[in-house]
């Protein structure tokens, strides 16, 4: 026999109750894990889409802020109203290589799509796109449709099917290769084409710039600025707003889950604090064998702790699993659509499992260290006398 | 003197319940010598059980002095006090008091932990004991499974897990038939042939009479 065996002899003696209070604490940290590996995967995906975009500078309406800009990588929808007058000032400075693109959102098979109207010419040099079945638009003003490798997938689309965008039939004219990013879900358009289609006029989303020498960065800013009054910022600058916002989003979920774990710690103190009541007499006798008010403390604390560090490992593969299958299920918004379009979502991450079984020990030793004292200051006599 | 191995000086105990204070005991000089088989009587409620505690080091007296091998157990802290009664006593109750959830083999097994036997030896230990008092078939019961004279020998194997220098008894066998008495008089009378110092505290008079001293106490008072 040792202190912990006789632990978890007692511990695992009132089965329901040993249950449902494991069940709270267990509970929490599967939410806290959840949450914590969907904000995991949602900054390494934002990192991939804002590389996948490959710009270093990007042009939105005056006045966008960063949930824009989460769009922009997202696939939203955005306002559009940077006129065709504007792109062309853009493309005129030199220095600079911009693309002009139109964000708008289909439905296929009742399942949302991002429609992106581009140029054509400059959106292939722009990206390095390989096409992997079919061809490219010839020609700027082509009616038909390139799509994402995922895309094609998901809709069971191939060189030569239809796609109905706003009640016009496209020819689907090429596949993309695969490329990681936001593309692969994306069906591409000639931007004329999306432009008539979306009946938006003559404007444009947002440009995507890339710049030949980054040590000029900041005076081709000013220069776009000059020229057209528009918002520009640079990649660097966009990465940092829209992970800042994440970021909230994710410590204010942290926040909630951190309530659900405190609320099971005061069940372990409920639970330890009935248990040190029920068990007296038995604290009774083992002082009357020998046991030091530190041993009786240390068995109790054992027994609360023994609870954080079970619940701590059920709930982090419950939360593991969960993030990995409800993430796909999330309704689509900005924020979400990143996890969605990760694919699982939970990201198995070292730092993530120890940190969150240490917590979970930690909240529960300490809400153990009330009834434990309780226990230990019991005198022999009244203990042993007890009834 | 010398070969006492508790004794005790002027010993007295109160308890303070609101402004009532009851005095349990009012100076108790006595003296057990080692290897003896002592019984304690006296009416109900006239402080044996007080007595046996602070004896034992379960409870501290408000005045006088208990010295248990020269040492005077009053003046030492829990800690050391606790560390005392894993090491030099043997308790055994009139309510069996075993661990519920732990069967008979488990329950002298923790008394041994707490006195600091190395795991390994534990179970060894407690086989043994177990067969001394009868119960080596019953190691594996738990105490709801066992009759009241089969809990009671468990316990009194756990309070020998120490290898105690004096066990202290309280009504050991007053919850127990005269079948179940009889056994487990005869395991004390073997332990005290052993060498062991018995001290049992008892309103039976039948058992008082086959101890070798019988000390009375009546009021807190010896009588």
């Amino acid at each position: 026999m040792t202190l912990s065996k006789l632990v978890i002899r007692n511990i695992t003696r009132r089965r329901g109750r040993f249950v449902f209070t494991l069940l709270g604490i267990t509970i929490g940290i599967a939410s806290f894990v959840t949450f914590l590996s969907m904000g995991g995967s949602l900054k390494s995906e934002i990192n991939r889409e804002s590389s996948a975009l490959g710009a270093n500078l990007i042009v939105t309406p005056i006045g966008s802020c960063a949930y824009e800009q989460v769009s922009i990588l997202t696939g939203e929808v955005l306002p559009s109203n940077i006129t065709m007058e504007n792109v062309a000032k853009i493309q005129g400075i030199k220095g600079i290589s911009a693309v002009p693109v139109l964000t708008e959102k289909t439905a296929i098979t009742n399942k949302p799509v991002s429609v992106n109207g581009v140029d054509v010419e400059k959106m292939k040099g722009f990206k390095a796109w390989e096409v992997g079945k079919g061809s490219y638009f010839a020609a700027a003003d082509e009616a038909s449709a390139v799509i994402g490798f995922a895309a094609a997938e998901l809709f069971k689309l191939e060189v030569g099917s239809t796609v109905t965008v706003r009640g016009e039939k496209l020819q689907v004219k090429g596949v993309l290769k695969e490329t990681g990013g936001r593309d692969d879900l994306t069906i591409f358009l000639p931007l004329p084409v999306a432009q008539r289609l979306y009946k938006t006029g003559d404007v444009v989303s947002y440009l995507a710039v890339k710049v030949e020498n980054l040590a000029l960065t900041d005076s081709y800013i000013q220069q776009i600025r000059e020229a057209t009054n528009l918002g520009v910022i640079s990649d660097k600058q966009m990465l940092k707003s829209v992970l800042s916002i994440v970021g909230t989003v994710n410590i204010t979920l942290q926040m909630i889950a951190a309530v659900s774990v405190l609320a099971a710690a005061f069940g372990i103190v409920n639970t330890m604090m009935t248990a040190t009541y029920e068990r007296k007499r038995e604290i009774g006798i083992l002082q009357a064998l020998g046991a030091k008010q530190s041993t009786i403390f240390g068995i109790f604390l054992l027994e609360s702790g023994f609870y954080g560090i079970l619940g701590g490992a059920i709930g982090v593969v419950a939360g593991l699993l969960v993030s990995a299958t409800a993430a796909p299920y999330i309704s689509q918004n900005a924020f979400t659509s990143f996890v969605k379009s990760s694919g699982g979502g939970a990201m198995v991450d070292v730092k993530t499992v120890v940190g969150s079984v240490l917590f979970s020990a930690l909240v529960a030793i300490v809400a153990g260290v009330y009834p434990a004292w309780r226990a230990a200051r019991l005198s022999p006599v009244e203990a042993i006398s007890y009834e | 003197m010398s070969d006492a191995i508790i004794s005790t000086r002027e010993l007295a105990k109160s308890y303070t319940s609101g402004d009532v204070t009851t005095d349990a005991l009012r100076g108790v000089t006595l003296e057990i010598k080692k290897g003896s088989f002592t019984a304690i009587v006296g009416p109900s409620g006239h402080g044996k059980s007080t007595l046996m505690h602070l004896l034992g080091g379960l409870d501290r007296p408000t005045a006088g002095e208990v010295f248990l091998d020269g040492t005077d157990i009053g003046r030492l802290d829990n800690s050391r006090l606790a560390q005392l009664r894993g090491e030099k006593i043997g308790f055994v109750f009139q309510f069996f008091n075993l661990l519920q959830g732990l069967t008979a083999k488990e329950n002298v097994e923790v008394a041994a932990m707490l006195a600091g036997v190395p795991e390994k030896e534990q179970t060894e230990r407690a086989m043994r004991l177990l067969a001394q008092v009868g119960l080596a078939g019953k190691a594996e019961s738990k105490p709801s499974q066992l009759s009241g004279g089969q809990q009671q020998r468990v316990a009194i194997a756990r309070a020998l897990a120490n290898d105690p220098s004096i066990l202290l008894m309280d009504e050991p066998t007053g919850n127990l038939d005269s079948a179940a008495e009889a056994e487990v008089m005869k395991i004390l009378q073997e332990l005290h042939a052993a060498g062991k110092t018995v001290v049992i505290v008892t309103h039976n008079n039948e058992i008082a009479k086959k101890a070798q001293h019988v000390i009375c106490v009546r009021d807190g008072r010896m009588a």
